[in-house]
């Protein structure tokens, strides 16, 4: 059959560096990966203390891979270095990734570009239960746990599993029912909080610290238990790319491509429910990385979601690392608001540049 | 009907209280191709849902390549049977040459993604419906006819034997109809491929099919060559229209 | 979600943001005191009862400094007010205070040169703008602090240095003296307390000896005098604030002789205009003066016109810094507060305190 469709002009966007980078997602990762650990260094080797850069690496080195090596740094440069700044700065760098990854799976899940990983609920549920957790005038600490997390974490998974369980039951066309009950979820759990801020005392303090978002309180036994929880959902949401690009289209499309529609809904967001849940008790609410690195990698390696996934997680370590940094050093401005001013001027001038617009 | 790709047999489908559809019977051999026509709400695309599997019926059976398609996994049945909706929302960015690879996840490994094979039938795929020149452009950005050629040439990509469409030419401009229903044909002629079309448009259905089937309130009322199933009688009794309305515009 | 977090918080950053650049030049820093009822993000939060401190109830502060008991002659062991029993080894000389009251202290106490860490809304005596700050109101630059190696930290008690921080200092290694005073009589338990864990219990006793001479001095002349019920306004943005019922400041109010009007549970700060109207205060200090708030605006405000104070003209601003502050300037702040009170009682005025909402900018002698 003979061709019909007038021939387009290429488009201008699809030559250049953008476009050389799109067709190598693999040297893209490997960029990212660099990128990652360029930033783990800088990350450890500043501060609002100065360390000499030297010693930095002679104390990780020392400590950590048992290079022979003449102690001549201060007690107490060791002791930032690894007590303070290693445990923060792979914190920081789990989190990012862990909430990037989950945006993206939110965003392909539910199909909707305006998705991150607190549209569910994740993020009233957390801050409810860490509140709570505040107000309750008991001392429970498990590695390194408070109450504060336990109930932080409890408090997000939760939260969407009454979103997932009521909108199921809902008979409304399936992804509109869970957002407008992930919203009302979200707006019923919103007024407990304010509730308990309201009766909050000297707590209140603490409660809006945590609702904006924090690494200072970052330690290895945190990371330990944090680590393992995104690990797993991450790669269950790395090895499900497939369900991901069939859920493209919507999930008729999706079944009729072979996928067990529900099934994988629940595992994918099951995976990125745990990473959420898990990065909100470790570090508060920190907004925006969910939302703009997985838009980001897309606006370059295009929806594939076998590339994007990666991606994401990559960038988005190194992207939380660094604003992480930025707002430690001039002393600590809460890193949700360096995410922002640093991520949302960077995301429009994309939008436009790109003129990535989205059918809503 | 013994060798039929796609066989419904005393299908039965209610949604609560209300009847879809009654005692629908018909079978189809590979390589043919049928247009499924009938009034709004006569049960066309329940009984295409039907077809996919993704409908229980009350009672009855579907059977794809002799097998009930209850007991096909959904995995084996989407490299056997394909299915284009009548619209496609794309919600991302996404340039068309990614949309119709997404045909081929049926096939491509689950972990590692799609092999040479693959990228192999999206190049055939495109070249086959025609849209090479479309490569690189955003899907968003075409006109609803190519963007329906591209989910057709996702359709062929995913080589599946059997193709069920659900009005392909809905908000279609003539020339684009035109071109869709006659690459159908050709699919069925050229690939084998058994091709069931709900249309909405008769006079496009008796252009470019040998057989329809016309549904009225749950029930096959007709099933044969155009002429046939689109007599006069029918006609008045099932869109209560005047025949020659209808006709003179078929014709 | 989150938006909706962030705009429930709005008010209390606009709050705290108008407070800072509202302050009055006259105090170096504009941000809150230190007293258990206020937050040092200039939210006015009244201090919350016992039932709602993450940590243990404080019990009465004991003094545990023991020669007999401790492993050297020189080892000093104190409990502080969390329960938390700190051991050191010998009178510290590397001092980290995270409270502007327990920075007072220190200087008071002769050990001012021994502080080498404070927090940056510290802001007396002056002579505290030389030590190196090491925590701001989001909480402890905890690099600074390990950087610095303090022998000793001393810490606000519910919540004012946040558990999160103190465990962390805790972990560390480095003793926490974790103080939290909920009535005078813990001001001044607590100054016996910090005396004793920098070795300078002596100079403690003497301080408190002019504390105890000044709430003296108040008692006798209240003593006779007629007790108004008395509004202690600790903040009026967004919503109006007031002393919680056995907090701090109602506390305190009591001793300088007036009738402290309250919210109606220890756990909420804020005071409906209604209660306020009905409990009808004859006199409402302004605690808030020292951010912008001043008699006339009082007098201007929309029905508060027929609460007797208001009437009378009986809105007097204090200076908060020394009224709320648990530190060892608190015996002058009950002066201040029983002048505002009773300005004809027989107490001498409090010098060196900034003047508010006055046409003149000098100071009464």
């Amino acid at each position: 059959m003979s061709t019909r469709v007038a021939a387009a002009p290429a488009s201008d966007v699809h030559t250049g560096l953008l476009e050389s980078a799109r067709r190598r997602p693999v040297a893209l990762a490997a960029i990212g990966l660099v990128l990652a650990a360029a930033t783990l260094i800088l990350g450890v080797a500043f501060g609002n203390v100065s360390v000499p850069i030297a010693d930095t690496i002679a104390i990780i080195g020392h400590r950590l891979f048992n290079w022979p090596q003449a102690v001549t740094w201060p007690q107490s440069a060791e002791t930032i270095v690894l007590e303070l700044r290693l445990p923060r700065v792979l914190t920081a760098m789990a989190v990012g990734a862990a909430l990037s990854l989950a945006g993206a799976t939110y965003q392909g899940l539910l199909r909707n570009p305006l998705a991150d990983p607190y549209v569910l609920g994740t993020a009233s549920g957390a801050a409810l239960g860490a509140a709570i957790g505040l107000l309750i005038p008991v001392q429970i600490e498990l590695l390194g746990f408070g109450l504060v997390n336990v109930l932080a974490f409890g408090g997000a998974l939760l939260a969407v599993a009454v979103v997932y369980r009521m909108s199921r039951l809902g008979s409304l066309s399936s992804l509109t029912a869970v957002l407008l009950t992930g919203y009302a979820v979200g707006s019923l759990l919103a007024a407990g909080l304010a509730l308990t801020m309201y009766v909050a005392g000297n707590n209140l303090r603490q409660i809006f610290f945590y609702l904006l978002g924090s690494f200072a309180q970052a330690s290895w036994p945190q990371l330990v238990v944090c680590l393992p929880l995104i690990a797993i959902g991450s790669v269950i949401m790395l090895s499900r790319a497939r369900s991901l690009n069939a859920l493209l289209l919507g999930e008729q499309t999706a079944a009729h491509l072979g996928l067990d529609v529900r099934r994988e809904r629940l595992v994918l967001l099951g995976a990125a429910t745990l990473v959420t849940a898990a990065s909100v008790a470790v570090s508060g609410l920190i907004g925006f990385v969910g939302l703009v690195i997985p838009h980001l990698v897309r606006l370059v390696v295009g929806p594939n979601h076998r590339a994007l996934l990666p991606l994401s997680l990559i960038f988005g370590a190194s992207f939380l690392a660094l604003a992480d940094l930025i707002a430690r050093i001039p002393g600590e401005l809460p890193v949700g608001v360096i995410t922002a001013i640093v991520g949302a001027p960077f995301f429009l001038y994309l939008l436009r540049r790109y003129h990535a617009g989205y059918d809503l | 009907m013994r060798g039929a790709a796609l066989q419904v047999a005393d299908l039965e489908l209610d949604y609560g209280r209300r009847a879809v559809l009654q005692d629908i019977n018909f079978a189809m051999a590979p390589g043919a191709g049928a247009a499924l026509i009938g009034p709004n709400g006569a049960g066309k695309s329940s009984l295409l849902r039907c077809v996919t599997g993704l409908v229980k019926p009350l009672s009855g059976v579907v059977r794809i390549d002799g097998m009930p398609v209850a007991e096909i996994e959904r995995s084996t049945l989407a490299r056997t049977l394909a299915v284009v909706p009548g619209q496609t929302v794309v919600a991302f960015p996404m340039r068309v040459e990614e949309l119709v690879a997404l045909g081929r996840i049926p096939h491509e490994h689950h972990l590692l993604g799609p092999r040479e094979e693959d990228r192999r039938a999206v190049e055939a795929a495109m070249d086959r419906v025609g849209i090479g020149e479309l490569r690189g452009r955003d899907v968003r950005e075409l006109s609803l006819g190519e963007r329906q050629l591209a989910v057709l040439a996702m359709a062929v990509a995913q080589e599946a034997r059997i193709l069920l469409l659900d009005e392909p030419t809905v908000h279609l401009d003539l020339r684009h109809q035109v071109v869709v229903m006659e690459l159908l044909k050709d699919l069925s002629r050229r690939d084998g491929v058994t091709v069931l079309a709900v249309l909405h448009d008769i006079a496009l259905a008796r252009q470019f099919f040998d057989r329809l089937l016309l549904l009225d309130h749950g029930r096959l009322i007709a099933d044969g060559d155009p002429a046939m199933v689109l007599s006069a009688e029918n006609i008045r009794d099932v869109y209560g229209v005047d025949p020659r309305l209808v006709l003179q515009v078929a014709s | 979600m989150t938006k909706r977090i962030s705009a429930a918080f709005a008010a209390i950053i606009l709050f705290s943001a108008c407070q800072g650049a509202g302050g009055p030049t006259q105090t170096p820093a504009p941000v809150r005191t230190d007293a258990p009822l206020a937050s040092p993000t200039g939210t006015p939060l009244p201090q919350t009862s016992a039932t709602a401190v993450p940590t243990t109830p404080a019990a009465p502060p004991t003094v545990l400094a023991t020669t007999a008991a401790s492993p050297t002659s020189s080892s000093i062991t104190v409990t502080g007010d969390d329960g938390t029993t700190v051991t050191l080894a010998s009178a510290p000389q590397r001092v980290v205070s995270l409270t502007p009251a327990t920075t007072e202290l220190m200087f008071e106490l002769g050990a001012g040169d021994r502080l080498v860490g404070r927090t940056d809304y510290d802001d007396y005596p002056p002579e505290a703008s030389q030590v190196p700050p090491v925590a701001t109101f989001q909480g402890v630059e905890m690099e600074k602090v390990v950087n610095i190696g303090p022998d000793l930290v001393l810490a606000g008690g519910n919540n004012f240095t946040s558990q999160a921080d103190i465990d962390k200092m805790r972990q560390l290694g480095y003793p926490v003296l974790v103080l939290y005073a909920q009535d005078v009589a813990g001001v001044l338990a607590d100054i016996s307390l910090v005396g004793q864990a920098v070795g300078e219990s002596d100079t403690a006793a003497h301080i408190n000896d002019s504390i105890q001479g000044r709430i003296d001095e108040v008692s006798t002349a209240v003593a006779s005098l007629s007790k108004p019920r008395t509004f202690y306004e600790i903040g009026d943005d967004p919503e109006l604030y007031g002393p919680a019922p056995d907090s701090f400041v109602a506390d305190e109010v009591t001793l300088a002789g007036g009738d402290p009007i309250t919210t109606t549970d220890p756990a909420v700060f804020s005071i409906p205009l209604e209660r306020l109207v009905s409990e009808d205060p004859e006199v409402i200090v302004l605690g808030d003066a020292a951010y912008g708030t001043c008699p006339s605006d009082v007098y201007g405000r929309a029905g508060w016109k027929k609460i007797t104070a208001v009437e009378k003209q009986a809105v007097v601003p204090v200076d908060d810094t020394i009224v709320t502050r648990p530190g060892p300037r608190i015996g002058e702040g009950l002066a201040a507060l029983a002048l505002a009170i009773h300005p004809d009682a027989q107490i001498t005025p409090p010098a060196d305190v900034p003047v508010y909402c006055s046409a003149t900018p000098s100071a009464t002698p």
